[in-house]
């Protein structure tokens, strides 16, 4: 199996803080209204709890990725050294085809600068021996960088509830889904 | 991909965007940009930048986390911030709002000169010069001090804008110019300070990051999953440890979502829980016969009113919590070891929220829990702020004249001996600022003085705020963006960010000191506190010479430094402050616990079950069941913190905006239905202090009969949960803060489809 690097979102630990998402933002200056990750409370039939509950997302890195498949000038490119699906929005020429076609909308459309613009994984810190901005900006730790073939990889989970299942990109994000505490509730308040 | 396709469209495509609005800039034509343009420009980034200028910054705002910042600078502007790693408590990540912070240092919306606005409210700013909103302000000033023989109506509303150390500078620049007139007290945690007060002697909790320790944790009306976001790492390695969660708190709060257990209580009613609890363990013979007996004092008197009128049924009936469930958790509770409580600021905001806090701080007393690694009834702590408070520590000019009536009271970070004066400035609760403004006389208030508060945000009763307003003859706000309290003002002084300044920080939670440096050069025509109370001093001065004592000290270094002493040295165990350059400080304790050597505060030397001190300040002397406010409307009202915001900072920029679009109330189903509301409704929340208007959001978070929504100031919009906030005082706060608190979430009110 070829190396991949993936996000681990571990909803369990996750406190819809924000952080990861502003944390990308504080690293990368995206225009106000574009978010390259943000978070995705999960719906009442994936968690009893409304807003109570999130999935971090942004790019899934996928084995097979769609934006790299349909970008005519070769500004996606999966690296081969770790599966980082890496975004060049110099090269970028605004067709909007990898905006179109990831069916998990990781590629995000800056109307402004009209161009397509994703997560990267932050593979230059990566290269520096950093973590991701995202990752190191996790303060409840929920949010780490795994490698697909390690042990504690086979923890998470690949397509938990309220997380779409498109098995022909295999996506490389896996899931630890959130918990409900026990319930003990006061009736009214008054 | 065919390579020759490719070949053709990068020839087509030759410069990127940025390229040719580069040889547009130097061209000198980017003026005839759209300016949307030209700022997209300035700010994109889609590569991360290695081998950038790194400063030192920390966090100033009034949070939990006070986290210690390292922020990345390029050519003089800052390009991001990470958390520092060398702090064990922020370990490299900051939260939401500290992310924010490059684009609110750089934001469009900053206010950039000091302006002057023609009417009040008007939105009729015109730019003017330090120099001439100087002499504006201290013409005012020379005036007041012409007609009334004193400048007790000046006054200054200031609280937790900025927790900087210097910033005290502001109360300093008060005093070198008279005896004025303060806003003293706290909005925010005073009922619980003077439980803990009473009980232990001082409000000192362990350190946070001993909560791994704990074999049992109860979060008791506090969210830190929202606002003490870095604690929850140590509440998840308990966990991981075998650590029980339970979270107590009227809504299922991010942090109840995480717990094993989570418990609605009524609101209000903590106090009859912690009681119920008590007696459990009490008749169980659950409790700590050793600390009773040697480390307390009153323990029989309080088994006695135990004894006679507490029943755990009756709890029952009281927090809406069934008999067993009280009886399950006191007894886990009693039986891990140790085990602790994290007492929230929420459950004091209350008319009765400082007699609950000593209710449950009896609980951690019972089971000995106090003084112990790993327990604790966690409230907050002032211990690491020993520092000289040299900038507020000013004379008055000579001759001034002040106020001679009765006790001063003193800010509970004011940690300066008091001297003797025949003369004082006159104090006045900071939770009643509009009833004083309109009732205070001889001299009334004309001048007002506002710095790190947005009153207009944060105080209580927006409508009576808005008449004590129109009383004033002049205000004047330092601040950095145009919101409600500005729109209010005369003059507007634009203050600097933490990146343009110089100081030192220390947190009432955990137990690091950081040091907060310069990065960046003043924004526009920004000052800070220090700089403007030194302009100021400079403008009196040569208008009446000795009128003002300030030093003429511009340089915040200067400043900074002056604030350190050995004791803070020795407690850090640093030789100098420059050490903190290489990274965040923590306290050497010789213990994780407070109280380790169980010899407490209080007059007897233990821990007080029953306090003559209490008696004193008009309380029970044992910690009694005390009955909450009762509801003057249908819904309860709840306000509490949002994640997104600091109070009324951060919700404002435009960053936010892109995870919190703006404000909402927050119904369960249930009600919403007898009422024919449906989500997204628009709907109008009203009560007799006044109404909003706004989108609701169902849910079962909440119980029926409750109604949530989070304090924000969201640009252009005039959403303000202060419509609905009276100003009715908390039990406690007099003793150690100078004034009650508020009952800030013993509010009620109606709702209805707009």
């Amino acid at each position: 199996m070829k190396k991949q690097l993936a996000f681990m979102v571990n909803s369990k630990k996750c406190i819809g803080c924000y952080s990861c998402a502003m944390a990308c933002k504080n690293q990368y200056h995206q225009e106000p209204g574009v978010a390259w990750r943000n978070l995705q409370p999960l719906e009442a039939k994936d968690y009893p709890h409304r807003d109570r509950a999130f999935f971090s997302l942004s790019c899934n890195h996928c084995e097979k990725p769609v934006c790299v498949q349909v970008c005519p000038v070769g500004a996606h490119v999966k690296r081969e050294k770790d599966g980082i699906v890496v975004h060049s929005s110099d090269k970028c020429i605004y067709c909007r085809q990898c905006i179109e076609s990831c069916s998990y909308h990781a590629p995000k459309d800056n109307e402004v600068l009209q161009r397509a613009e994703k997560c990267s994984m932050c593979f230059e810190r990566i290269d520096a021996g950093l973590m991701p901005a995202c990752v190191q900006g996790c303060p409840a730790k929920a949010l780490t960088l795994v490698e697909l073939s390690a042990p504690e990889a086979q923890k998470g989970v690949q397509y938990p509830k309220g997380f779409g299942k498109f098995t022909q990109l295999n996506p490389s994000t896996r899931f630890v889904e959130a918990k409900a505490p026990q319930l003990v509730l006061a009736a009214k308040d008054n | 991909m065919d390579g020759k396709k490719k070949q053709r469209l990068e020839d087509v495509c030759s410069l990127s965007r940025r390229e040719i609005l580069k040889g547009l800039a130097a061209a000198g034509a980017l003026a005839s940009i759209p300016a949307g343009l030209f700022k997209a420009e300035a700010w994109e980034r889609t590569r991360y930048q290695s081998g950038l200028k790194t400063f030192r910054n920390a966090c100033p705002r009034n949070c939990y986390d006070t986290c210690s910042i390292v922020t990345y600078v390029k050519d003089g502007a800052i390009e991001f911030v990470e958390g520092a790693k060398e702090s064990t408590f922020t370990d490299g990540a900051l939260c939401v709002k500290g992310f924010s912070y490059p684009r609110r240092v750089y934001s469009p919306d900053r206010i950039k000169y000091p302006m002057i606005q023609d009417k009040r409210g008007s939105g009729n700013w015109r730019r003017i010069s330090w120099d001439e909103a100087l002499d504006i302000i201290s013409d005012k000033i020379l005036e007041m001090k012409q007609k009334d023989g004193s400048l007790l109506g000046m006054a200054l509303d200031k609280y937790s804008g900025n927790f900087g150390i210097t910033h005290y500078g502001v109360e300093g620049m008060f005093s070198s110019l008279g005896y004025t007139t303060r806003f003293v007290g706290t909005p925010c945690w005073p009922a619980g300070i003077d439980a803990q007060n009473f009980d232990m002697g001082n409000m000192w909790c362990n350190d946070p990051e001993d909560m791994v320790k704990a074999k049992y944790i109860i979060v008791w009306g506090g969210n830190p999953a929202w606002n003490s976001v870095h604690t929850m790492k140590f509440i998840y390695e308990a966990q991981a440890r075998g650590a029980k969660l339970v979270v107590i708190d009227p809504i299922l709060t991010q942090t109840a979502a995480k717990a094993d257990t989570y418990i609605r209580v009524k609101t209000g009613q903590d106090g009859a829980l912690a009681l119920g609890m008590a007696k459990h363990i009490v008749e169980k013979e659950l409790y700590d016969k050793e600390f009773v007996t040697k480390y307390a004092k009153g323990f029989k008197e309080f088994k006695a009113y135990l004894d006679k009128h507490v029943t755990v049924k009756w709890a029952a009936a009281e927090t809406g919590v069934s008999e067993k469930i009280i009886r399950q958790i006191a007894d886990e509770y009693a039986k891990a070891d140790p085990a602790t409580i994290w007492i929230g600021y929420g459950m004091q905001r209350h008319t009765n929220g400082g007699a609950s806090v000593r209710s449950i701080d009896a609980l951690a007393a019972l089971t000995g829990n106090i003084g112990k690694e790993g327990g604790g009834a966690r409230y907050g702590h002032l211990s690491t702020w020993g520092f000289n408070y040299n900038a507020m520590v000013q004379k008055q000019p000579e001759g001034s004249v002040g106020y001679t009536g009765k006790d001063k009271i003193k800010s509970e970070f004011d940690q300066t001996a008091g001297e003797t004066q025949s003369y004082s400035d006159r104090t006045i609760n900071i939770n009643k600022i509009a009833e004083s403004i309109l009732t205070t006389d001889e001299p009334p208030i004309r001048l007002l003085w506002v710095a790190c508060k947005n009153p207009f945000a944060q105080d209580f009763d927006r409508n009576k705020m808005k008449k004590a307003f129109a009383k004033l003859e002049m205000v004047v706000t330092v601040d950095q963006f145009f919101n409600e309290t500005v729109q209010n003002s005369d003059i507007v002084l634009p203050c600097t960010t933490l990146f343009e300044e110089n100081t030192v920080n220390v947190s009432y939670w955990h137990y690091w000191m950081s040091l907060n440096e310069k990065a960046i050069e003043n924004q526009y025509e920004a000052k800070s506190d220090l700089e403007i109370a030194a302009l100021l001093s400079a403008k009196m001065n040569a208008k009446v010479a000795g009128s003002c004592t300030f030093p003429q000290i511009t340089d915040t270094k200067v400043w900074m430094e002056k604030e350190f002493n050995d004791g803070i040295y020795k407690y850090f165990g640093i030789k100098s402050w420059e050490e903190l350059r290489n990274g965040p400080k923590k306290a050497i304790l010789t213990s994780t616990a407070s109280w380790s050597d169980k010899k407490f505060g209080t007059p007897s030397g233990k821990y007080e079950f029953m306090s003559d001190l209490a008696k004193e300040y008009g309380h029970k002397a044992l910690p009694e069941y005390k009955e909450r406010r009762k509801p003057y409307g249908k819904f309860r009202i709840l306000t509490p913190h949002t994640q997104f915001g600091l109070h009324s900072q951060f919700n404002n920029i435009d960053y936010m905006e892109d995870f919190n679009k703006g404000p909402l109330v927050y119904m369960n189903p249930t009600a919403a239905k007898s009422k024919g509301i449906k989500d997204g409704d628009t709907v109008k929340v009203s009560n007799k202090t006044g109404a909003v208007t706004l989108k609701v959001n169902l849910t079962e978070n909440i119980a029926p009969d409750v109604l949530l929504m989070y304090e924000a100031w969201f640009k252009g919009k005039d959403f303000n949960v202060q419509e609905l906030v009276d100003d009715t005082s908390s039990d406690m706060g007099t003793f150690k803060t100078g004034a009650p608190g508020v009952a800030i979430h013993d509010q009620f009110g109606d709702i209805v489809k707009a």
